[in-house]
């Protein structure tokens, strides 16, 4: 999950913007100073021209002042005052330095005259200064003033010598002034210049920065927008809660409750939650603890919706100030996980308890007796020529007949007896607080009940039934009663059909022959009685074999070939389920190495072993793997695991190293599948937690898929289910092309049953694998 | 700051007459009759230190005066109606204006070289003199005769 500081997809912009507004304001400010202090440079350097240029006036005055000094005898030298006059012209048109003139200015370097008008006014200084000069000498040497050459184009009409001169050096004057002036006037245009090029940079520098801060804004109204409607397209319910009211609801919420968001908003929104939820969400938005609630909503249509919600506490963030509720509907999920349950506990056919609910409460009974003193009676029927029913007139008649067993039997019991359906056509029936008199009479009356005949597919059908009773406590064990009826309900059945036995110690000799097997177990175990057979597992697209499920056989050498519902029940309750389990293990490994190495399956074949909750729960069985696979060479991801959904969501310590081994086991690449799905205490919400590859749909489900439209619904439930959390999918027993058509029509991956192969040893399994899949033709041998 | 925006202000207006005045001037140069305003224009050219008056000769009412000064040095302009020669100040650099100021007609102030100025003026029958009268610029020969019929 990204975490909130991950995702920013629009915070580089935001930064990069105001970067470019800083880089802006800089340039400008950087391009406005340089030109200010090339102005001032250029500022300063006129301001020495114009000092010099209007320095020229002074001087030419002070020169004729000297002339006429010097022509009256005083002791000026009018030479000098010209030399520097000179100098300074020079300068001011050519640049250099012009000279000091008082002793205490320094000499002032001038570069050369830039501009037309300044150039030809400094020109036309220099022509006149040169005439005054000239006229000057020429007065001074009592020399005719009307012969000197004149060369600034002056026309001087005038005789008197001296008002040549004063006019001379008024010209002179007047065009050192007029210079002075256009430098000083170019100065006040740089000024203006300036002043304009500064207007201008920083009128663009402010345009510039109002143009990226206007992109900030809409990149950040962008993202807002981006985020809300991230929030109000998602189909996730998102709620943000205050302290005492509703602060935000999104769009999918006010949709899916049919009122307006401001109805929510506030006080409103616990109106639409359920009642016994309400202290949850209090609590939720109160303390922002538990990281996820399921509390129910009303929809629009009045039916309550059940959301899943993570919880995250974003008091303490500012921009949000609340409780944010992250929901899921998981309704669908939950009405699943309900008729699961129900199914767990149920018989599908005729709605009776099944053997998991019986045994629930038998337990509960056995402890009342004991604590009342009183007794209870257990029941095992099994109804005589059921198998005849079925056979000859087919399932669905066979399936009329049993419920309306069903409805016999629940019409002579008390209501607070529990009637069960252990599955095929055998019953078993609880009575509390009961005598030995009123259990035979109910029994009597059972019996009778049955006799009566049925109409079943246009036929009249008489049904018997062979009923072992048993009375309790006994010795306080369900099981141990269940075993005493069973018993007793044989002894019935050999006694000849249509009757019941109650049982007595004498009956011990079956429970003998049972105690026996444990023994045999053992030996047989060390004998090497025990072999693997394989059934192959189908992908139903390709119709190729994926992979093999080994099943464990027993061929004792008294009892012949003893089915594994028989012994495997003693293995576990004994304890030789363990060495078993690593029989089976080793010896699936060691066969699928086999397999590999003869390059007859593909590296994606799976060896299923079936692990029981005992093996998981002690702890080690990832070593005993490891070290089967080590031995074999095997790679773990060839090897799978099939466990039981009770054994996986067991609480308590056993249930915690079941799910630490499994764990484990996952992470070395080592396949989990969940065997009979559906049939466990179901909590599909924890599935995702639970480290697996895939779910075994049971075969009831599979069977019931073609007639009964409840299985076929939860069948395809579970299919679904599987997928949407990336789980294979794979279908145990299907037995016909109906089944199968069914399950493609769901969608499922993997297929397993007699319709492909029944179980085989590894030698027929190696047959098939080289001589390829078989084809999807009904196996003739189905029992 | 203040102080150099009005600057600029009072530089651009004038540089707007300048405009106007060079446009209103080529306007008027072809016919020597000034379109729709019933006058004549007279040329006055001004240069270190000489004072061309073109055409010299006009007939008595409007007349429109446009001067250009060709440089280098500032030059400035004064019409007065005489016949005899003009009076100088006491400082022998410059004709004395306030004794003249009985008949004179028009002036303009110095402007720099390049510059165009014009002026309109009512013109009897008469001889008028045209000079400059920054200091010397008279004296060194900067004026000009328009004779009024």
């Amino acid at each position: 999950m990204l975490g909130r500081a991950d995702f920013r997809p629009f915070a580089s912009q935001g930064r990069r913007t105001i970067v470019a507004i800083l880089a802006t304001f800089a340039v400008f400010s950087a391009l406005s100073l340089t030109l200010s202090i090339w102005t001032t440079k250029g500022s300063q350097h006129r301001a020495a021209v114009v000092e010099v240029a209007a320095r020229q006036r002074t001087l030419a005055e002070r020169y004729v002042n000297e002339v006429l000094l010097a022509r009256a005898g005083a002791r000026v030298d009018p030479a000098k005052t010209a030399s520097i006059l000179a100098r300074s012209a020079d300068a001011l048109l050519n640049g250099g330095s012009a000279p000091s003139v008082w002793g205490d200015d320094d000499e002032t370097k001038l570069t050369a005259a830039k501009g037309a008008i300044y150039r030809a006014q400094l020109k036309q200084e220099r022509l006149l200064f040169k005439d005054t000069t000239t006229t000057g000498n020429a007065l001074l040497t009592h020399h005719s003033v009307t012969d000197v050459p004149l060369s600034a184009h002056e026309k001087l009409s005038m005789i008197n010598p001296i008002g040549r001169l004063r006019v001379l050096a008024a010209l002179t004057s007047n065009v050192s002034l007029n210079a002075a002036r256009t430098i000083a006037s170019a100065d006040d245009h740089n000024v203006n210049h300036l002043i304009i090029v500064q207007a201008v940079l920083g009128a663009l520098g402010l345009f510039t920065s109002l143009l990226l801060g206007w992109a900030l804004i809409v990149a950040t109204r962008r993202q807002t927008a981006h985020f809300r409607s991230l929030v109000t397209s998602s189909t996730d319910l998102v709620l943000v809660l205050g302290a005492d009211a509703c602060r935000y609801v999104s769009q999918s919420i006010s949709t899916m409750v049919g009122r307006a968001e401001a109805e929510m908003l506030g006080d409103g929104f616990e109106a639409f939650v359920h009642s016994d939820d309400r202290a949850a969400v209090r609590a939720a938005a109160a303390y922002g603890g538990r990281r996820e609630i399921v509390f129910r909503l009303l929809n629009q249509s009045g039916e309550w919706r059940h959301l899943e919600a993570h919880v995250t506490d974003l008091r303490q963030d500012k921009s949000v100030r609340g409780v944010v509720l992250n929901a899921r509907d998981v309704t669908e999920r939950v009405q699943l996980e309900e008729q699961l349950t129900h199914q767990a506990f149920h018989d599908n056919l005729t709605g009776l308890a099944n053997r998991a609910l019986f045994r629930d409460r038998l337990d509960q009974a056995l402890a009342r007796a004991e604590r009342s003193d009183r007794l209870l009676a257990v029941l095992l029927v099994d109804l005589d020529g059921f198998k005849q029913v079925n056979d000859s007139l087919g399932h669905d008649a066979g399936d009329q007949l049993l419920q309306e067993v069903a409805r016999r039997f629940r019409s002579v019991v008390r209501p607070s007896d529990t009637v069960a359906r252990f599955g095929g056509d055998e019953f078993a029936l609880l009575l509390e607080e009961i005598t030995e008199h009123e259990a035979v009479g109910l029994t009597q009356r059972l019996l009778d009940q049955l006799a009566a005949p049925v109409a079943i597919a246009g036929r009249e059908v008489v049904l018997g039934a062979s009923v072992g009773v048993v009375l309790g406590p006994g010795s306080g064990q369900g099981e141990e009663l269940i075993r005493d009826a069973d018993v007793a309900m044989y002894a019935a059945k050999d006694a000849g059909r249509g009757r019941y036995e109650i049982f007595c110690p004498e009956m011990a000799k079956e429970l003998g022959e049972l105690l026996g097997i444990e023994h045999e177990l053992r030996l047989g175990l060390q004998r090497g009685e025990f072999s693997l057979h394989y059934q192959p597992e189908i992908d139903l697209e390709t119709a190729t074999i994926v992979g093999a499920e080994a099943l464990l056989r027993w061929h004792s050498p008294t009892r012949g070939l003893v089915p594994p519902a028989r012994f495997i029940p003693i293995a576990e309750t004994t304890g030789l389920i363990l060495p078993l389990g690593e029989f089976v293990l080793r010896q699936a490994c060691a066969q699928a190495a086999e397999w590999r190495a003869a390059g007859l399956v593909p590296e994606s074949f799976v060896t299923w072993v079936n692990v029981s909750a005992k093996q998981l729960g002690g702890s080690g069985l990832h070593a005993v793997v490891q070290q089967a696979l080590e031995k074999t060479a095997l790679p773990p991801s060839a090897l799978g695991l099939e466990v039981t959904e009770t054994a996986v969501v067991e609480q308590g310590a056993a249930g915690n190293r079941a799910r630490a081994e499994l764990k484990i086991l996952h992470e070395q690449g080592v396949r989990i599948a969940i065997d009979d799905f559906g049939t466990g205490f179901s909590s599909l919400g924890q599935l995702r937690h639970f480290p697996i590859d895939m779910i075994k749909v049971d075969y009831t489900f599979v069977q019931g898929a073609v007639h009964d439209a409840k299985d076929a619904a939860i069948t395809a439930n579970l299919v679904n289910l599987a997928h949407a959390l990336g789980l294979v999918a794979v279908a145990e027993g299907i037995e016909s092309q109906g089944q199968l058509a069914s399950l493609q029509g769901f969608g499922c991956d993997l297929g397993q049953g007699f319709l492909f192969a029944r179980p085989m040893p590894a030698d027929q399994l190696k047959d098939l694998l080289v001589n390829g899949a078989p084809q999807f033709a009904p196996d003739e041998a189905v029992a | 700051m203040t102080d150099a925006m009005r600057q600029l202000s009072l530089r651009l207006g004038r540089l707007s007459v300048v405009v106007l005045s060079v446009l209103v001037a080529a306007a008027c140069s072809a016919s020597g009759r000034i379109a729709g305003a019933g006058g004549t224009l007279v040329r006055v050219n001004e240069r270190d230190f000489r004072l061309t008056v073109t055409p010299n000769h006009v007939r008595a009412g409007d007349v429109l005066l446009a001067v250009r000064n060709h440089g280098p040095d500032t030059h400035e302009l004064i019409i007065v109606r005489s016949g005899s020669r003009l009076p100088l100040r006491l400082d022998g650099l410059t004709v004395d204006e306030r004794a003249l100021s009985a008949v004179t007609a028009a002036s303009l102030d110095g402007a720099g070289p390049g510059s165009v100025g014009q002026v309109r003026v009512h013109l009897a029958h008469g001889r008028y003199e045209l000079f400059c009268n920054m200091a010397g610029h008279f004296m060194a020969g900067m004026h000009g005769e328009l004779v009024v019929d």
